[in-house]
């Protein structure tokens, strides 16, 4: 093999390796959005999959803007400690955000975390 | 707070858009106070056509930059009914329609939740009624607006095949989101009815609207239940909205 063929025979691996590398690059960009999408964004379609009872709580979410337990509680005629539970659930999920404001604690739909 | 009743379809061609324009012009020609709002951001509604323009489309209310009274118009003196009617355009301009197809799912949470707003912001002006013209079929767009609404209106054209489309709908859309929902039967034939009553879900349907030619050219050109209100499809309107009146009261 002359200098010139090994030289050419290196360049096409190195191409072929960078080829290898961008693929790699842009299936884990593509990984990250997707998990983003589905544990930080509370949209209309995920809400259809959620079970009966965290939708109707988080329907009375998006309903209220925002609310603490009690209020949500008020708007769908559960125990307080019931839609606490849900609440938590959601947060748990991504799909809501929880803040103190004083000694009272707020929920609202979740931006979403990673964009 | 303002009754909140979303027009939608399961599939395109089903009347529902020229459904919408006379329902809320037969609520505003009694004297109630309505916002018709074209929420179908991928395909603008013809009615932008038919009625006075506006300053801003019900896209800027999706994208944070209006609030809905800033967007709407009240054309009452236009069209010359006796109640408040506002009406709210969605922009049919090439770039805007190719933009909401691009939505990501963030901002699609974020539009339900301005939809919502919206809403809100409606009732405190003193709206009674709010027609939301939805998308046909199941997309943000169209199911953002009935996760709004208090009542959907279903308008369907007759046939086996839709029948069956109709039902995925409500079973996996209008159920779910909890809401209740009444048919409107569209262009029915006497040898070709839908009749969803007795069925799985035993969905009312709140009228049979038959199929008449002229209605599908003058509703391009004219609201009928303002310029013909004794012809057979204005009618019907008014029945409905009778209908709806008492289920609602």
């Amino acid at each position: 093999m002359t200098d010139n063929s090994s030289t050419e025979e290196m360049i096409r691996l190195l191409r072929e390796i960078s080829g290898k590398l961008d693929r790699i690059l842009i299936q884990g960009s593509a990984d990250n959005e997707s998990d983003d999408g589905i544990l930080d964004v509370l949209d209309v379609m995920t809400l259809l999959t959620l079970p009966d009872h965290l939708r109707t709580t988080a329907t009375a979410l998006f309903e209220l803007g925002s609310a603490t337990a009690d209020e949500l509680a008020e708007r769908t005629n559960k125990e307080r400690a019931v839609e606490s539970n849900y609440l938590n659930q959601l947060v748990r999920m991504g799909h809501v955000a929880k803040n103190r404001k004083g000694r009272k604690v707020y929920f609202s739909i979740g931006e979403g975390l990673g964009k | 707070m303002a009754l909140t009743i979303a027009i939608h379809s399961y599939k395109g061609g089903s009347g529902k858009t020229s459904f919408a324009i006379n329902l809320a012009s037969a609520y505003a020609s009694v004297g109630k106070s309505v916002c018709l709002l074209d929420v179908d951001l991928k395909a603008p509604s013809s009615f932008n056509y038919l009625l006075p323009e506006a300053k801003h489309w019900v896209n800027d209310i999706f994208e944070g930059r209006y609030g809905v009274m800033d967007v709407v118009k009240d054309v009452s003196k236009e069209m010359g009914t006796k109640g408040a009617f506002y009406v709210g355009y969605s922009n049919p301009d090439i770039v805007a329609v190719r933009g909401i197809s691009s939505k990501d799912r963030k901002w699609q949470s974020k539009a339900l939740k301005l939809l919502m707003t919206a809403k809100r912001d409606l009732s405190n002006a003193g709206i009674d009624i709010v027609i939301l013209d939805t998308g046909a079929g199941v997309d943000f767009t169209s199911v953002n607006a009935i996760a709004v609404a208090d009542y959907v209106i279903s308008v369907g054209r007759p046939g086996a095949s839709r029948q069956r489309l109709m039902e995925q709908v409500i079973g996996g859309v209008y159920m779910p989101l909890d809401k209740d929902c009444y048919i409107i039967e569209n262009m029915c034939h006497n040898d070709n009815p839908t009749d969803l009553s007795g069925k799985k879900f035993d969905l009312p349907v709140l009228a049979s609207i038959p199929c008449m030619c002229d209605v599908a050219v003058r509703c391009d050109n004219e609201v009928l239940v303002l310029t013909e209100p004794d012809h057979a499809f204005s009618k019907k309107i008014y029945d409905i909205m009778e209908s709806l009146d008492k289920i609602t009261s």
